[in-house]
């Protein structure tokens, strides 16, 4: 089983690699493809065309292309992520600081998915044929056809500003100061010892989380649901129930242990788009993540940020489908035994 | 007392459209330690039996009237929760399917390990290695091999016969009253067939439960029943001791089953076909009479109007019938004329060493671990001849045809068709090939593109030609009409035919093209006698027409020995012994073959001393 593991790991790292490779390149030539001068925004307003020619001769902008990709990659290999036109900083100092965030939001919103994903297909399947199921499937289309920002406006209309139960801007309450050790600020909160800040930034957390868990939910049910009903139809639930097991019995040890392997290579998909979403959720909230930093980047047309927050996306995709299918092999017997 | 009363129990099934009754007013009895056969052909309500005594109907079936008393108790009125606690306990079931009735994400010990916390004799807060030897002691006691390696291992892991047995060896832990076993070897081997048939009569005896055994194999039913019930259309036709039933029929459809069979030993004799089916659900409300009546060769006009009288027609011994008197009286067809080979037929196919090896584990600068699935197999075949070919699975039948038919490369050997060279793959051979040998899959079922209506798929090879619209549906009604289904049939989708047109449908599609070789996988496996004596005699009928070959690969003995004037024996790749069809069976020279014919059901010594003997078998 662990061989078996390390050998998936190991052939998708070797795919990783070119997709990444794919995916720096096309970042890389579409913003070449801008009609903006990196050089002359690197320069105060009033440089002369000669100072502007010397800064383009001086930042490689007059190779060719392929060479400059080659020479971006050199240095992305060589740890050197580039500077922030906009923020004068490291690139890698503003991802690193927004990429835990995303991380926790992401994280976080995939399980609320899941365990409503869950709850309402075991639900569904439950009162399958009866009034209550059409009422799941009802609600189920409704979240399904809003997208996660109008979610997310909805949320923060409601539980913010009208009932001001929750907050919904930023990530912790003016008072606290914000312990770095991790990054990852619910983690750095416990560790330093403060529970009042965690609630703080746990109940910053709620509304951007359940905008982003919930609309993904739905994909999650519905095919919990039917695959539930297809897994019902197999001979070992019949042959279950001819061995006296009681039907919960059945459901929960039987039936969605089946039935939650295609669920969860759906998961896969969907949480891919969920990253996707914290975007537009994370400018919603004012949420310091990457999402707001590419928003930021890509309006000062920043381009050092906007590539490698565009990678971190990628890398990001990438993992989430590997750890998806690594838990699929673990679930599922007949992919694990060679 | 009786394990198991049944009184007048009627099962129907409700839906906008009405009530219909499944199961007809049911009555018999089972005697603790007694095993009785249900047989009768598929939607005859065999399972429905099972199914009530559990009280485990499908959605929309419920008992409508009647008594079912099980040792003593009124398993009408007995609440959920009590019912559960006699399933697995006091009545336990054999699937079908052992495959598919084994969790496939549970291993085996976590399956038996929840059965045995069931029945409560399960661990509890008992140490581990308690429900471990508890566990090994009993599939021990079912002949596996390894127990302890079985426990660990995932149900894909193993073989069907494999799962077959740990089902029974779950099925008796508890040491039941009443074993349900619906078609426990329909999906397996011959050979293992008889030894799971041998293993279940022993665990019968050793702990004298009693058993209702479920199947459509009459000689199976015969061999090991102690009564039989025959079931037609919902209907109980016929129940009585098994000796009598069989030798004595007292209703003409148990008679017309006994001679759908082709006999597997003695004399030649011809197939009785059942016209028509089985009439369904819908249907059975406007039939005055007898149900059988229709498709019944006794029939005269009180059977189409008058109920028939259920008949005492021995000591314990009952018929529903008119006349039962007449049912002896039914003889099967004269024996066929054409086994006798032209001896002037030109020669057809020749294959010469043909082997196919597969890769299981390629290696880097190695040569690869194959394993030989078929090896230097050679035959003849002339024009017009039946060739069988028969062996248990993984003997490299099935891929022997592949190979004939060129659905995947040799490994070594020559083939010829016709005089032409065609070992190899390249396109004139292929399309030589396909212009005159065609496949006809084992099931139709997956074998039919269910979003094509029937007249698109038997015109399929006209896709290839340049053929109009009118072209095709004028070739498909003409196929249809040769394979004995009525033209309409062109217009109805796979899912709207029974599993017998549905056959005839993939027969019909391999001969579009008017191939001289038809090679048939399988294709009565599965089937009910009455269809399959139906198929068989279109088989014979198309030879008559045609003057075709065909290479038919069966397990079933007595389809060969009925169909074909040659047979060749496959075991573990090799071709173990060829000749004509009368002398092999007569006097079998190799070892396996001789195992194999002592392995059908009806043949010989009774599938218990039958199972001892063949324990060297694997």
């Amino acid at each position: 089983m662990f061989a078996t593991i390390m050998k998936m790991l190991l052939r998708r790292l070797l795919v990783a690699i070119p997709t990444l490779l794919v995916v720096a390149a096309l970042l890389f030539v579409v913003l070449r493809l801008l009609p903006v001068d990196p050089a002359a925004m690197s320069l105060p307003p009033n440089a002369t065309n000669d100072e502007v020619a010397a800064m383009r001769e001086a930042m490689g902008l007059n190779r060719p292309l392929p060479v400059q990709f080659l020479i971006w990659l050199g240095q992305l290999l060589s740890g050197d992520f580039g500077m922030s036109i906009a923020f004068r900083r490291p690139v890698w100092d503003l991802v690193s600081e927004a990429l835990p965030a995303t991380i926790e939001l992401a994280f976080l919103s995939m399980i609320v998915a899941t365990v409503v994903g869950v709850a309402g297909g075991l639900l569904a399947f439950y009162f399958r044929d009866r009034t209550a199921e059409a009422a799941i499937d009802f609600s189920s289309i409704v979240v399904l056809s809003l997208p996660e920002f109008l979610w997310a406006l909805m949320l923060m209309l409601i539980f913010g500003v009208w009932l001001q139960w929750l907050p919904f801007m930023l990530r912790l309450d003016p008072q606290f100061e914000r312990p770095v050790i991790t990054g990852f600020l619910l983690l750095d909160t416990l560790l330093a010892g403060r529970p009042d800040a965690f609630m703080s930034a746990l109940r910053h957390m709620i509304l951007p989380v359940m905008a982003l868990g919930i609309s993904a939910s739905p994909a999650i049910m519905r095919v919990l649901r039917s695959s539930l009903l297809d897994t019902y139809q197999e001979d070992y639930i019949h042959q279950a129930r001819l061995r006296g097991l009681d039907e919960r019995r059945v459901l929960l040890r039987h039936g969605l242990k089946n039935a939650f392997l295609p669920t969860l290579s759906l998961m896969g998909v969907q949480f891919g788009f969920l990253f996707g979403g914290t975007l537009l959720v994370e400018v919603i909230f004012s949420y310091p993540g990457l999402g707001n930093l590419m928003i930021d980047a890509i309006r000062n047309v920043d381009l050092p940020v906007i590539q490698i927050v565009g990678l971190a996306y990628c890398i990001m995709v990438l993992v989430i489908s590997t750890v998806v299918d690594m838990l699929y092999l673990v679930l599922n017997p007949k992919l694990r035994v060679r | 007392m009786s394990l198991l009363s049944v009184n007048g129990v009627s099962v129907a099934f409700a839906n906008a459209l009405g009530t219909f009754t499944v199961l007809d007013k049911l009555t018999f009895e089972l005697q603790p330690g007694k095993v009785l056969g249900l047989v009768g052909e598929s939607g005859a309500g065999k399972s429905m039996i099972g199914r009530t005594i559990a009280q485990l109907l499908p959605n929309r079936f419920h008992v409508t009237e009647g008594d079912l008393r099980f040792d003593g108790r009124d398993m009408l009125k007995t609440g959920a929760a009590e019912q559960r606690a006699l399933l697995g306990r006091d009545i336990a079931f054999i699937p079908q399917e052992p495959l598919a009735a084994l969790d496939p994400v549970l291993t085996i010990g976590q399956q038996i390990r929840e059965h045995l916390d069931h029945i409560g004799r399960g661990a509890g807060r008992r140490p581990e290695r308690d429900w471990r030897k508890v566990a090994i002691e009993a599939l021990d006691a079912v002949h596996l091999h390894d127990p302890a390696g079985v426990l660990d291992k995932y149900p894909h892991q193993l073989s069907g016969g494999m799962c077959q047995r740990i089902l029974i060896a779950m099925a008796f832990l508890s040491q039941p009253k009443l074993l349900i076993a619906d078609e426990p070897t329909t999906a397996l081997d011959v050979s293992v067939q008889a030894r799971i048939v041998g293993l279940i009569g022993d665990m019968q005896r050793r702990h004298g439960t009693a058993v209702i055994f479920i199947t459509h194999d009459l000689r199976l039913a015969r061999e090991i029943c102690d009564d039989v019930l025959v079931l037609y259309a919902g209907k109980q036709v016929e129940f009585g001791p098994a000796s009598e039933v069989f030798e004595r029929p007292g209703h003409p459809y148990t008679r017309a089953l006994q001679l759908a069979i082709p006999p597997a030993a003695g004399e030649h004799r011809g197939l009785f076909t059942l016209p028509d089916r089985m009439p369904g659900l819908m249907s059975l409300k406007q039939m005055g009479g007898c149900r059988f009546a229709p498709r019944c060769p006794l029939a005269e006009a009180r059977c189409h109007e008058v109920p028939p009288p259920d008949v005492t027609v021995g000591p314990g011994h009952r018929a529903l019938c008119h006349k039962p008197e007449a049912t002896p009286g039914i003889a099967p067809p004269p024996a066929l004329e054409h086994r006798h080979r032209d001896p002037d037929a030109q020669l057809l196919f020749r294959a010469r060493d043909v082997s196919r090896h597969y890769i299981t584990r390629a290696r880097l600068f190695r040569k690869p671990d194959t394993f030989p699935a078929v090896r230097s197999a050679s035959l003849d075949l002339a024009e017009g001849e039946f060739l069988g070919i028969v062996g248990e699975s993984g003997s490299g039948k099935s891929t022997l045809a592949r190979l004939l038919v060129g659905l995947e490369g040799t490994s070594g050997g020559t083939m010829e068709l016709l005089g032409r060279d065609v070992s190899g793959m390249d396109r004139g051979t292929a399309a030589f090939r396909r212009e005159n040998v065609q496949m006809v899959f084992q099931d139709p079922q997956s074998a039919l593109n269910p979003r094509r209506r029937v007249g698109e798929i038997v015109t399929q090879a006209m896709e290839v030609m340049n053929g109009s619209r009118a072209d095709r549906a004028t070739r498909a009604a003409e196929l249809l009409q040769e394979i004995g289904l009525s033209p309409e049939m062109a217009q109805r989708y796979p899912s709207q035919m029974s599993g017998g047109q549905k056959q005839r449908v993939n027969i019909a599609r391999a001969l579009c093209t008017v191939p001289r070789l038809l090679i048939a996988d399988e294709i009565v496996s599965g089937l009910d006698v009455s269809v399959q004596a139906q198929l068989l005699e279109l088989l014979l009928h198309l030879r008559r027409e045609r003057a075709m070959s065909i290479i038919l690969i069966s397990h079933d003995l007595s389809v060969v020995r009925y169909l074909c004037d040659r047979v060749l024996v496959m075991y573990r790749g090799e071709v173990v012994e060829q000749g004509e069809v009368d002398a092999v069976f007569a006097n079998p020279q190799a070892d396996y073959t001789r195992k194999l014919l002592a392995a059908m059901p009806g043949e010989g010594a009774p599938a218990a001393e039958k199972f001892a003997a063949e324990e060297a078998f694997a």
